[in-house]
């Protein structure tokens, strides 16, 4: 997808770790907090699990987000440890020889129980837990198929370097080799084997990869991306006979921190796009409990050349066109949008490329979502462009408020 | 209801206590097979449903062949393309404060959830936080367990309570439900690794597979890989044996309950021969008469079969539990859940008790439709005729004999036709009694008369003249105390023969740590050896390994000490076998040697953890720990095998003639005291494998006394029946001037004479009976031999047992004749 | 009378067991009952009486001689038919009453007619009655005097009206004049529905009921012609 080139600019968008749940009264005047769910579902769990027990280290033994990091690479690839959540986030959208479209998406995150293990000498001894999705997307054989792990370090079963981007979940994994990162990963009949290599610099959010996400001086994340991986490798779908070489784009995101989430948020729009013009496009929309729209939700544009620009919540107009009903949750979500950013001269209708992308994790977290590639078309400064990429519809079946 | 079978069926209101005897005969023998079969059934199928619930949706296990698995291998596993999902467990022991021993688990619930979803332990987003913060408190505090509910309610404890263990205190955090009943408690694997002394360990791993064959290709040196099927039936081929005795012990009981009921026919039968006659007269078809009785003895059948269910199953609670222990102490732990309560039960009693019935009554039948009217109306018994018949009787059972003792010697076939063979050898005998009966008739009228005189002689007498009635209810009566010698001669026998085991390989001074869920460290036997003045310390270790797809015992010891201190039961040859051992030779065990047909001066090849290894076969010694097959080995040939380093426990032998005898044997108590660790002596630990026996035996010696209630109700139905049928005698008996009390004593002697014939031909029969189920039965099931060692004790016992059914069959006639006999007449009916 | 007779015995021997000496019951016995007649067979006691009723009744079979009951040859009819010919021509009168002790009076007659498959409760009751049994339907038979047990067995015989009914020694366990109460009965009964009935006895109260009277000496039948040669 040679046509999706991204101009550097800073992509508004924050992330939030979890936090203990007394901390939350105190926050809801403050400002609203963004993040993706995608995270914050898997996250649920150890969220909880923190509240529940006095036994773990408090909030305040972990470092916090308060001043600017120097960054060092391969370095930062890895975890941070002294931090109490963090994440590698892949998704792409792929293509095969015959022009077959696919989506994936592979994320790892580590969330911090303790700040040391109990017995140092036994690897089971607990310090962090390992989470990871997997979801691969067939667009021509209107397929989804998403999985979902967890593991303790163990003896080896998963873990992150601390100098270099290696991370895995049991036979799941992310390694950078020699500038490329090649992602790993098979359950039942679906695997994946890609090698990434990154065509444009770094993108730091925030100050210098400081993404604030709330009025304390704390609720802040360490955040960077590279936007634009070029992909290379193959896959094999439960519905493929055999491996399909294919070759696409992906997004990578690494975020750490310490800070904990808020709960006056009913569920999220997400989108992250690449137009044929060369533009990428992420927007981002917070819907409250109380019907109306966060005031951060917000977008960013990047243009070819890596340049960024901020869009807030005012430059954006979003319309659902029509909507999808899940047969199997009864959730009612948007399916096709349009799009309409005037200061950006662009103008497009998004539909999903496989209309059911929900996921239900009834097996691990409990929580279902829709999470999935799409595509569309429209205009990008008065010229016609296609448009491909992610969208993730959150809080359709019942609240997230609640439950976060 | 036609009047004919009215006729028929009010014998059974006017002769209510008879009734009741008859019924309660069946609903015994009844009841001893239902209760046998729902609680053997019940231990089986608990014990495949705990296999099958543990197993969750695990394809395969993978283990080293012996001992426990390194955890860093998990890693490999991990990245195995053939695995789909895999879960490292660690599978031991504790003893609860009761002395029971509960199995713990050690899993690691990440892992584990895929594998077992249902255990449940793991929160969803669903919960509460509470059930979250016991999930954290799961994986962070140590000691912490989840205990299976039922478990939770026999120890009456709930979260939060602590669970004292021979490992030290345990904390439950939370109750989980386990529909196989077994006793179950969750460790996190990393606490269970530390609360077992086992870092970096674990037992073995339980796989979902993909790709078995790519998989074994891979795996297959120094790992034992079993597919679920497979282990299942390595572990129900473990309980065959064991599992074939209960099924025979079970057809025993139905064996004496449908002899009974032969019994009980027949009864009827002579009862209504005159009232066949009459019916005959007034031109009632045969058929109808036949039909009338038929519907007589299914309706025992039915109503006691019916009674023998609902007592079956009360039984059952009883055994299951018996049965648990028995499997627990000899193969694995299982604690069954006691059979469920079902209306099935009530209609497979009935169905069992009609089929009894039928079988029972079949003679009895044939009887009645030879019957001749003329004869049966002018009350002719035709006594020459009976004799006549007895000794035609006497000749089949001969030929029966002959077929049984041919099937007994056929049991190499199956152990099923030895099994037979003894059934149709006891029937036999029991044909034969009639004849027995005739000759042994004079001595017992001598025997008679000198016990009570005149009356004593008329019993004699009546015994001799009611042939027909007298030699059935003898050589049923005979039949259950043969059993009950058979089998208290057996047990007897193999206690015996344990003793003399215990004393050639237990001789010991002081034995650490035998218990099952307990391992000497190895720095400890190291401790013990550096002890100056020991004579020797043997490092024991028992494990189960894989031999020709089955489960087979490896143990290693020392050889050199134990050469030097005991004195094995050696087929052949003596102490020198040892000699052989300690430079890499085996001994097997004597099952070892007959299930697999080993023979001295060959090999063995056993799945080490460098791949197959031979070893050579030294000596074959005589061995009651496993049916299974045992091959013993040096210590160092069995590290190199399978690098397992466990010890189980520690035989400490001290020289006789030592001075510091005592000092030393303080010392070795003191360090392992220090350690925790049990100590006992020879005395108790030798205590402990009888006890153990014992118990194993309760369910036999159950059986044994059920046999003797159903022999009990049989004699005591046959002598009142007789005495019902004599009231008339008893009119002619006052007529004559008899007292009483000499009704009384004559009564009581005739009781007494049968129970006396009855009980000396079982003490042939019930030897004889021994000596199969010795001989034929244990060395075809259990492949081991156990020496006849005769003993008085199941004799007196028997004798005893046949003296007080015989008095007690005789007091209520007795009871009755006092009461009625002023009022007798000569009168007929 | 009517000429036809209900039973004929032609030259019966009957021979029990294999010995020639003493097993020998019947030696060519003759014997002709009309219709309707009441024929009283004198004999002592082993002189082979029962064991003719037993013959004529079809429960045990003749070692030789010809049997016809209602002109039907006892041999030819078949174990069956025999039964059959039971049930539904003749009636039996036992000296022990041979009454089924498990039933009430009344089922002991009802047994009979439910034989035939006539079985009405009112024309039991109405036999019992006829007896003069009236209301002690319900009592077992050890509740009952002996003359009472003999007019059940009685009325059980005739409840169904038989062409004959055999009678052995219907007096021998009763007193005389219960015993004369039970053959006016029975004479009576026969009476009136016109049965033949052939007594087998050896006291010679039966003698005035008779007909006729034949006297049976070592298996032979010879005809009487008074009841004073009885008593002689």
């Amino acid at each position: 997808m040679d046509n999706t080139h991204i101009k550097n600019k800073k992509l508004l968008m924050t992330r939030t770790g979890a936090e203990r749940e007394k901390q939350q009264s105190a926050e809801k005047a403050g400002k609203p907090i963004t993040k993706r769910v995608r995270i914050t579902i898997t996250l649920t769990l150890f969220w909880f699990m923190l509240c529940g027990t006095g036994s773990v280290t408090p909030a305040e033994e972990w470092k916090q987000a308060v001043t600017p990091w120097q960054w060092v690479f391969p370095r930062d690839h890895g975890q941070h440890p002294e931090y109490r959540t963090e994440w590698w986030y892949f998704t792409g959208n792929l293509s095969d020889s015959q022009k077959r479209r696919y989506g994936y998406q592979l994320t790892f995150f580590r969330q911090a129980i303790a700040s040391s293990p109990l017995r140092p000498h036994n690897p089971w001894s607990v310090r962090d837990v390992y989470l990871a999705h997997f979801a691969l997307t067939d667009v021509s054989g209107k397929h989804f198929r998403h999985y979902d792990r967890s593991s303790r370090t163990g003896p080896g079963l998963a873990g992150a370097d601390k100098d270099s981007m290696n991370v895995w979940t049991l036979n799941w994994s992310a390694r950078m080799k020699k500038n490329g990162i090649h992602l790993e990963a098979r359950q039942g009949d679906a695997t994946l084997k890609l090698e990434l290599r990154p065509r444009k610099p770094i993108v730091f959010h925030g100050e210098k990869g400081r993404s604030r996400k709330g009025p304390q001086e704390g609720q802040s994340s360490y955040y960077y991306s590279l936007t634009d991986l070029e992909t290379t490798g193959t896959i094999k779908t439960p519905w493929s006979r055999e491996e399909i070489r294919v070759e696409g784009t992906s997004w990578f995101d690494h975020e750490f921190g310490s800070n904990q989430l808020t709960r006056d948020q009913v569920g999220w729009d997400w989108f992250g796009l690449h137009l044929s013009d060369g533009r990428d496009l992420m927007v981002y929309f917070l819907r409250k409990s109380d019907g109306s729209i966060e005031a951060a939700s917000s977008g960013t544009i990047i243009e070819k050349d890596g340049t960024t620009q901020h869009l807030n919540a005012a430059d954006i107009r979003m319309d659902v066109l029509d909507r999808w009903t899940s047969p199997r949750s009864g959730a009612k979500y948007p399916s096709t949008w349009q799009l309409r950013i005037p200061a950006a001269r662009i103008d497009i209708t998004l539909a999903p490329l496989v209309t059911d992308q929900e996921l239900t994790t009834t097996a691990s977290t409990g929580i279902t979502y829709w999470e999935g590639a799409v595509a569309g078309h429209g205009t990008s400064e008065e010229r016609d462009v296609a448009v491909e990429g992610y969208m993730e519809l959150t809080g359709y079946a019942g609240s997230l408020g609640g439950v976060f | 209801m036609r009047v004919v079978t009215k006729s028929f069926l009010r014998y059974l209101l006017k002769r209510r206590s008879l009734s009741v005897l008859q019924l309660l005969g069946i609903a015994c023998g009844v009841a001893a097979v239902v209760g046998m079969t729902l609680s053997a059934g019940s231990a089986l199928s608990s014990f495949a449903q705990a296999v099958e619930f543990l197993r969750g949706k695990s394809t395969h296990v993978i283990e080293r062949p012996a001992g426990p698995m390194e955890e860093k291998i998990l890693k490999n596993l991990m990245n195995d393309p053939a695995i789909e999902a895999f879960s490292p467990v660690l599978d031991r022991q504790v003893r609860i404060e009761s002395g029971d021993t509960v199995r713990l688990l050690g899993i690691d619930p990440f892992l584990d959830r895929v594998v077992r979803p249902e255990l449940g332990y793991t929160p969803s987003a669903g919960d509460s936080s509470g059930r979250l913060g016991q999930f954290v408190d799961f994986l962070r505090k140590e000691r912490s367990v989840l205990i299976e509910n039922g478990l939770a309610a026999q120890l009456g404890v709930q979260p939060g309570s602590i669970i004292p263990t021979s490992k030290g205190d345990l904390y439950v955090l939370g109750l989980f439900p386990n529909p196989s009943g077994e006793p179950l408690l969750l460790m996190d694997i990393g606490h269970a690794q530390e609360l077992l002394g086992l870092s970096g360990q674990v037992d073995r791993v339980d796989l979902i597979l993909r790709d078995e064959t790519g998989f074994r290709t891979r795996w297959s040196e120094g790992y034992r890989i079993q597919s679920h099927r497979q282990r299942k039936e390595t572990l129900v081929a473990m309980l065959s044996a064991f599992r074939l005795n209960l099924e025979a012990l079970s057809l025993l009981a139905l064996f004496v309950g449908v002899f009974l009921i032969y019994n009980t026919s027949m009864f009827a039968v002579v009862s209504r021969r005159r009232d066949a006659g009459i019916l005959r007269s007034l031109g009632t078809y045969r058929k109808e008469i036949v039909l009338a009785f038929l519907m007589e003895i299914m309706l025992f059948g039915i109503v006691g079969g019916a009674l023998g269910g609902v007592l079956g199953y009360l039984l059952s609670r009883f055994l299951t539990g018996l049965l648990g222990n028995t499997i627990t102490n000899l193969y694995f732990f299982l604690r069954p859940a006691a059979p469920a309560w079902s209306n099935w039960i009530v209609l497979a009693g009935s169905f069992l008790g009609c089929g009894a019935s039928l079988l029972g009554g079949f003679l009895p039948l044939q009887e009645l439709v030879r019957l001749d009217p003329v004869e049966a109306l002018s009350g002719r018994a035709a006594s020459r005729k009976a004799e006549k018949k007895t000794w035609h009787v006497a000749l089949v059972g001969f030929c029966i004999i002959a077929l049984g003792i041919a099937l007994l010697l056929m049991s190499f076939v199956h152990v099923y036709v030895g099994f037979a063979g003894i059934f149709i050898f006891l029937l036999g005998i029991a044909l034969v009694t009639g004849a027995l009966l005739i000759l042994i008739g004079p001595a017992l009228k001598w025997v008679l008369y000198h016990l009570g005189g005149l009356p004593g002689k008329i019993a004699a007498g009546n015994i001799r003249r009611n042939l027909g009635r007298t030699s059935v209810a003898v050589s049923a009566f005979m039949v259950a105390l043969a059993l009950s010698i058979g089998l208290g001669a057996m047990i007897g026998s193999f206690r015996q023969s344990l003793l003399w085991w215990m004393n050639t390989q237990l001789r010991g001074d002081l034995y650490i740590s035998t218990i099952t869920d307990t391992q000497v460290p190895e720095d400890f036997y190291r401790e013990v050896l550096a002890i100056p003045g020991l004579g020797g310390v043997d490092p024991f270790r028992n494990v189960q390994v894989t031999y020709k797809d089955t489960q087979i015992s490896v143990t290693s010891v020392d050889a050199s000490v134990l050469q030097r201190y005991t004195r094995f039961g050696w087929l052949r040859g003596g102490n020198e076998n040892w000699d052989g051992v300690k430079s890499g030779a085996v001994i097997i065990s004597e099952s070892f040697f007959r299930r697999f047909k080993v023979k001295e001066g060959s090999t063995v090849t056993l799945e080490g953890i460098n791949g197959p290894e031979t070893l050579k076969v030294q000596a074959v010694f005589y061995d009651y720990t496993t049916e299974h097959g045992l091959v013993m080995m040096d210590r160092a040939t069995y590290l190199r095998l399978y690098n397992d380093r466990t010890i189980n426990s520690l035989g400490i032998f001290i020289d006789p003639g030592n001075p510091r005898r005592q000092e030393l044997l303080e010392e070795v108590r003191r360090r392992a005291r220090l350690r925790g660790l049990p100590i006992l002596t020879r005395n108790q630990l030798q205590g402990n494998i009888l006890t153990l026996f014992d118990s194993t035996f309760a369910v036999t010696r159950s059986m044994r006394v059920m046999a003797i209630v159903v022999a009990f109700f049989g004699i005591s139905g046959a002598l009142l029946t007789l005495f019902i049928e004599r009231r008339r005698d008893f009119g002619i008996y006052r007529a004559l001037g008899f007292s009483t009390s000499q009704i009384a004593v004559m009564t009581l002697l005739e009781g007494l004479g049968m129970g006396i014939v009855s009980f000396l031909l079982s003490t042939v029969t019930g030897t004889a009976l021994a000596i199969m189920l010795i001989k034929v039965i244990n060395l075809r099931s259990f492949n081991w031999t156990i020496f006849y060692y005769p003993a008085w004790q199941p004799y007196v016992l028997t004798g005893a047992v046949a003296l007080c059914a015989s008095i007690g069959a005789a007091l209520y006639p007795i009871w009755k004749v006092r009461r009625t006999y002023p009022q007798m007449q000569i009168r007929e009916e | 009378m009517v000429t036809k007779p209900v039973i004929r015995v032609v030259d019966l021997w009957k021979q029990y067991g294999d010995d020639n000496k003493n097993g020998v019951a019947l030696r060519g016995a003759n014997l002709e009952i009309s219709a309707g007649e009441t024929v009283a067979l004198f004999g002592k006691s082993g002189s082979g009486k029962t064991t003719l009723l037993n013959l004529i009744a079809g429960l045990d079979r003749p070692t030789r001689g010809l049997i016809e009951v209602d002109g039907q040859d006892l041999e030819t009819l078949g174990e069956r038919g025999r039964t059959e010919l039971r049930r539904k021509r003749l009636g039996f009168v036992f000296q022990f009453f041979n009454l089924l002790p498990t039933l009430t009076a009344f089922e002991n007659v009802f047994l009979s007619l439910e034989l035939i498959g006539k079985p009405d409760p009112k024309t039991a009751r109405e036999a019992l009655a006829a007896v003069g049994l009236e209301g002690k339907g319900p009592r077992y038979p050890h509740e009952l005097s002996g003359g009472e047990q003999q007019r059940v067995a009685i009325a059980r015989a005739i409840v169904k009206e038989p062409a004959l009914i055999l009678a052995d020694e219907p007096t021998g366990n009763l007193d005389t004049a219960t015993g004369n109460q039970v053959l006016d009965l029975l004479e009576k009964r026969c009476r009136e529905h016109s049965m033949s009935l052939l007594m087998v006895t050896h006291t010679p109260l039966t003698c005035r009921y008779a007909h006729r009277i034949l006297r049976m000496v070592d298996g032979v039948i010879t005809e009487q012609t008074s009841c004073a040669e009885i008593e002689r």
